[in-house]
């Protein structure tokens, strides 16, 4: 049983050419008991820090975290139940594989006989059976990330931490191993943080996800209301990828007005949203997906259309990508493969006039 | 399909390859030079009219330069134990203490770390003869130390030059491994005897050996400190040798191949250390 | 109340302190205990004697007069002028030969240049008494001696090399260039392996000539190393005693008193103290302006 609490917890770098730095600023936050949790921004954002706060490798400047029941703040990594698994893997060059699971058990004084029958059971769940004897060295990526995971495994802590565990595998091995974490937790049904730079991962991971960006909170949500409702417009851009596309936009009375050669009906759904807005300066948010070849479109009930010179067409097999200007920026649209327009076409697209998202200019806040 | 590309290379590679070797060569023995004849000498019966002859090859070859060198003063093998002892402490002492400092410099973070190290760094450019005298006084003088080991060893204890040396070195051991340890459990002391000193073992030797050599080799200090002639080092009885006798050639390079013989076996032993120990601190420094 | 619980804040604060950085300090404390009394002490000592006329009941200030003394010594000049020619006439001089070794050797197979750099580096390994013991032996003024025997073969004539004023200090610099390259010569083939091969690859297809190479290429991009060896082998040789104590004694008629040579004398022979920190004092001075100014003039253009 751990839950882990987050109640306003700062921490204040002192950086030599910034001067005091914020890396996480007054962060709140509760991750559930046996939840999966994930941390997610772009680097420098406070998501390692705040995991790293998690563990008791870093103090905060100020705010109380919870583990369980307990106020950890200036327990030693050690007392705080967690195992971790860290990005490089961080083995123990020196040890074989045997001494690296064992290493912490030792530490604790655990009896000979107890590590022996922990380290077993890792090694078998990791299938890491015949390669005990071995050095880190003489191991694949693969198999260092087994082990790394075992390390935490063996120590059957009340929380998991993970700091971007994936980042050094290739492509292929990564979904690997990612389906193989999702299983591990539903087996050992502990609680997990787990830090990571990519929304893939972040998306296909988490029970919740926390986005950060420069030590703030944006949102913290499901997969699905993370892009289908982003509270922001740097949530509605960092998540989904090619990302969001941006369009200034002023409301009219019935009417988004982008530019003269583009504008929308608001429909039904938005209409309340937007009669306070009439005559303001607005945020029209449009992911790539919500773009089709009208040939191609399923039956929208409001659709847009939207004048395109195609500039690029890139062909990702399935699917291809357009890119075209549009209102001073370049729209992404994400197209079936099967279109026939080439680069250098003019054309007209759809565009799902229910799937727009509306953001204030100043603040970048989602208008709901 | 190597030979294939070695062939092309043609005559003119293989002319200044082979004049490459020759100049490297006839260098080579120009700096071998000075130490051949040092051990040729040393064969030369010290009476007899040969000593004085150079010869590229020996025409002679006794001991007897040997047994007068070791007879000239009861105490030589006293001088080689007291070299071994001095080294062997001054070295183990850097071990522990340089390494556990160069860590605290390289991984550790903690109020006032550029400022202490700084300030150690910077009486790597005070010239040893600024501090020599209150130095001598101080051990001489103050803390009654004169003819001791002590006063050879404690100055050197721990050398500034070493832990900086194996800062730079432990500067690559990544930092995950400590907080991997820390969660794991190990005490910081641990860290320290169980992660990090294993892991800069290689460092540690270079570190080892350069002290062990420099050490033995060290000549002013031991001079100045040390009075009676059983607390010498081999380095200082070497030189006494000179003032003693100085006409006697034969029994001097004899001892002086004595003085150097365990510093050239050290070094054929531990060759891979000492090439590249020297690059550790230089580079990007 | 609020006292004991100011007092419980600080109590708590105080071992959050120690629990976080008290190894690093006791990680440190003997290097700072021994640099403390060892290296800082000796130096303020040294500087308060460079102002005093030392005895041992008591020592008596003097101001300025040891510095005023020294600087009118005619034989402080002359050590002076004895180092500066001695570091013109050896630092450059290996400098160029350890360069040049590297660059003959860096062109060789892996093995040879292992081979190589032992070779030259094992002169190092010996002391700088046995160094110093052989070339007695080799500069023997008598017509046996090995550098008399080795002129005879061109038709020079006897000369008592450390025994004359005009050869005493030259004798003192040649030997260095027999020896003691090795660590220069293992710095400069490090920095040859550091320069990226792609870089030559394109002077070749510009069609630059060897010359053009070592000048455009790798002397530029050698600088560092350069500069790293001119500033440590500039202070080695300021600080030159070994061969001047052993084999010299100074002499002949000063003429291989160095300055290093002067502070022992003065100290440890005349029991000068007061002069001899003076003395220290300014060649410390001189080191740091030198070193500076290295920096300064070639340190300029050098990335690193």
């Amino acid at each position: 049983m751990a839950k882990i609490i987050f109640d306003h917890v700062t921490k204040e770098f002192v950086d030599d050419k910034k001067g005091r730095v914020k890396a996480v600023d007054d962060s709140c936050f509760t991750v559930e008991d046996q939840e999966f949790m994930v941390f997610v921004g772009p680097s420098g954002c406070g998501k390692t820090t705040s995991l790293r706060m998690i563990a008791g490798l870093e103090r905060q400047t100020s705010g109380n975290i919870y583990i369980g029941d307990r106020v950890v703040n200036n327990l030693h990594p050690k007392e705080r139940d967690i195992a971790m698994v860290f990005q490089d893997y961080a083995l123990y060059p020196h040890m074989t594989i045997y001494e690296n699971l064992a290493f912490g058990l030792k530490n604790l004084k655990t009896p000979k006989l107890e590590i022996e029958a922990k380290v077993k059971r890792a090694s078998e769940i990791l299938g890491l059976g015949d390669l005990l004897e071995r050095r880190p060295r003489e191991l694949s990526g693969g198999q260092r990330q087994r082990v790394a995971l075992g390390r935490a495994i063996v120590r059957n802590p009340k929380v998991f931490l993970f700091d971007e565990p994936l980042s050094n595998l290739d492509a292929k091995l990564r979904v690997q191993m990612r389906v193989e974490i999702a299983e591990l937790h539903k087996a050992l049904g502990t609680t997990i943080v787990y830090v990571t730079h990519d929304q893939v991962e972040a998306m296909t991971l988490g029970q919740r996800i926390v986005v950060m960006n420069r030590g703030v909170i944006q949102q913290i949500a499901t997969p699905d209301n993370l892009y289908n409702k982003p509270a922001n417009m740097f949530v509605a851009g960092f998540i989904g990828a090619p990302a969001m596309n941006f369009l200034n936009c002023r409301i009219e009375q019935k009417h988004f007005v982008i530019d003269q050669d583009t504008v929308f009906g608001i429909s039904q759904e938005y209409q309340k949203l937007c009669k306070p807005l009439i005559g303001r300066e607005i945020v029209l948010g449009i992911r790539p997906e919500d773009i089709y070849d009208p040939h191609l479109a399923p039956n929208l009930k409001n659709p847009g259309t939207l004048h395109a010179a195609v500039k690029v067409v890139e062909k990702l097999g399935a699917e291809n990508l357009f890119y075209f200007d549009r209102a001073g920026v370049t729209v992404t649209a994400r197209i079936s493969a099967q279109s026939r327009v080439m680069a250098g076409e003019h054309v007209e697209l759809l565009m799902d006039l229910d799937k727009v998202h509306l953001f204030d200019k100043e603040s970048g806040m989602a208008i709901r | 399909m190597k030979g294939e590309i070695k062939d092309l290379k043609g005559a003119s590679f293989y002319i200044k390859r082979g004049l490459i070797y020759m100049v490297l060569i006839l260098w080579s023995l120009f700096t071998f030079l000075p130490l051949y004849w040092m051990l040729v000498s040393s064969f030369i019966d010290p009476n007899s009219s040969a000593s004085l002859q150079f010869t590229l090859v020996p025409k002679e070859f006794t001991l007897a330069s040997y047994s007068y060198f070791f007879t000239f003063n009861k105490n030589v093998l006293r001088w080689l134990f007291n070299s071994l002892l001095i080294s062997g402490v001054v070295t183990l002492a850097n071990v522990f203490f340089a390494s556990m400092a160069g860590y605290a410099f390289s991984k550790l973070r903690f109020p006032g770390r550029n400022a202490f190290f700084w300030t150690l760094m910077s009486s790597i450019m005070i010239p040893g003869q600024v501090t020599l005298i209150p130095l001598y006084i101080l051990v001489v003088n103050v803390f009654n130390m004169s003819d001791t080991y002590f006063a050879i060893i404690l100055p050197g204890v721990v050398s500034v030059y070493n832990i900086f040396l194996m800062k730079q070195y432990m500067t690559s051991i990544p930092s995950t491994l400590i907080d991997a340890a820390r969660i794991d459990a190990c005490s910081e002391f641990g860290i320290f005897r169980k992660v990090i000193f294993p892991m800069a073992k290689p460092g540690v030797a270079v570190m080892a050996i350069f002290t062990f050599v420099g050490q033995w080799n060290d000549f002013f200090w031991p001079f100045l400190v040390t009075k009676t002639s059983t607390m010498r080092t081999i380095q200082v009885g070497l030189s006494s040798f000179k003032f003693a006798d100085s006409t006697q050639f034969g029994p001097m390079m004899a001892g002086a191949v004595i003085a150097s013989i365990p510093m050239f076996i050290l070094f054929f032993a531990l060759q891979k250390y000492f090439l590249q120990g020297i690059t550790i601190g230089a580079i990007k420094g | 109340m609020k006292k004991m619980a100011d007092a419980d804040n600080r109590w708590a604060r105080n071992r959050q302190f120690i629990q976080d950085y008290g190894w690093s300090y006791i990680f440190i404390a003997l290097p700072i205990l021994i640099f403390l009394t060892f290296t800082l002490y000796p130096l303020l000592r040294a500087l308060v004697m460079s102002f005093q006329t030392y005895h041992v009941m008591g020592s008596e200030w003097v101001g300025f007069k040891n510095y005023a003394y020294v600087f009118h010594r005619e034989l402080f000049s002359k050590a002076l002028i004895n180092t500066l020619l001695y570091t013109l006439g050896t630092v450059p001089i290996n400098i160029i030969i350890s360069l040049g070794l590297a660059l003959a050797i860096f062109q060789l197979g892996k093995k040879s240049q292992t081979f190589f750099k032992a070779s030259f580096y094992l002169p190092a390994v010996a002391s700088g008494v046995t160094i110093s013991l052989v070339w007695l032996f080799i500069y023997d003024p008598m017509p046996e001696g090995l550098m008399n025997q080795f002129i005879h073969l061109f038709g020079f004539a006897n000369v008592n090399w450390l025994g004359k004023v005009d050869t005493a200090l030259l004798s003192l610099m040649f030997l260095t260039f027999l020896g003691g390259h090795g660590s220069g010569l293992i710095l400069y083939l490090a920095s040859l392996g550091g320069i990226p091969k792609t870089i030559y690859e394109a002077a070749d297809i510009d069609a630059a000539s060897t010359w053009s190479k070592f000048r455009n290429i790798t002397w530029p991009l050698l600088k560092p190393t350069t500069l790293y060896m001119l500033v440590i082998n500039v202070i080695g040789s300021f600080q030159v005693f070994m061969s001047a104590y052993l084999m010299t004694s100074g002499g002949p008629d000063h003429a291989t008193t160095t300055i290093a040579y002067l502070i022992y004398q003065d100290a440890f022979e005349y029991f000068e103290f007061g002069v001899a920190a003076a003395e220290s004092f300014i060649l410390a001075l001189i080191i740091v302006a030198i070193s500076v100014l290295q920096f300064k003039y070639m340190g300029s253009d050098v990335e690193y």
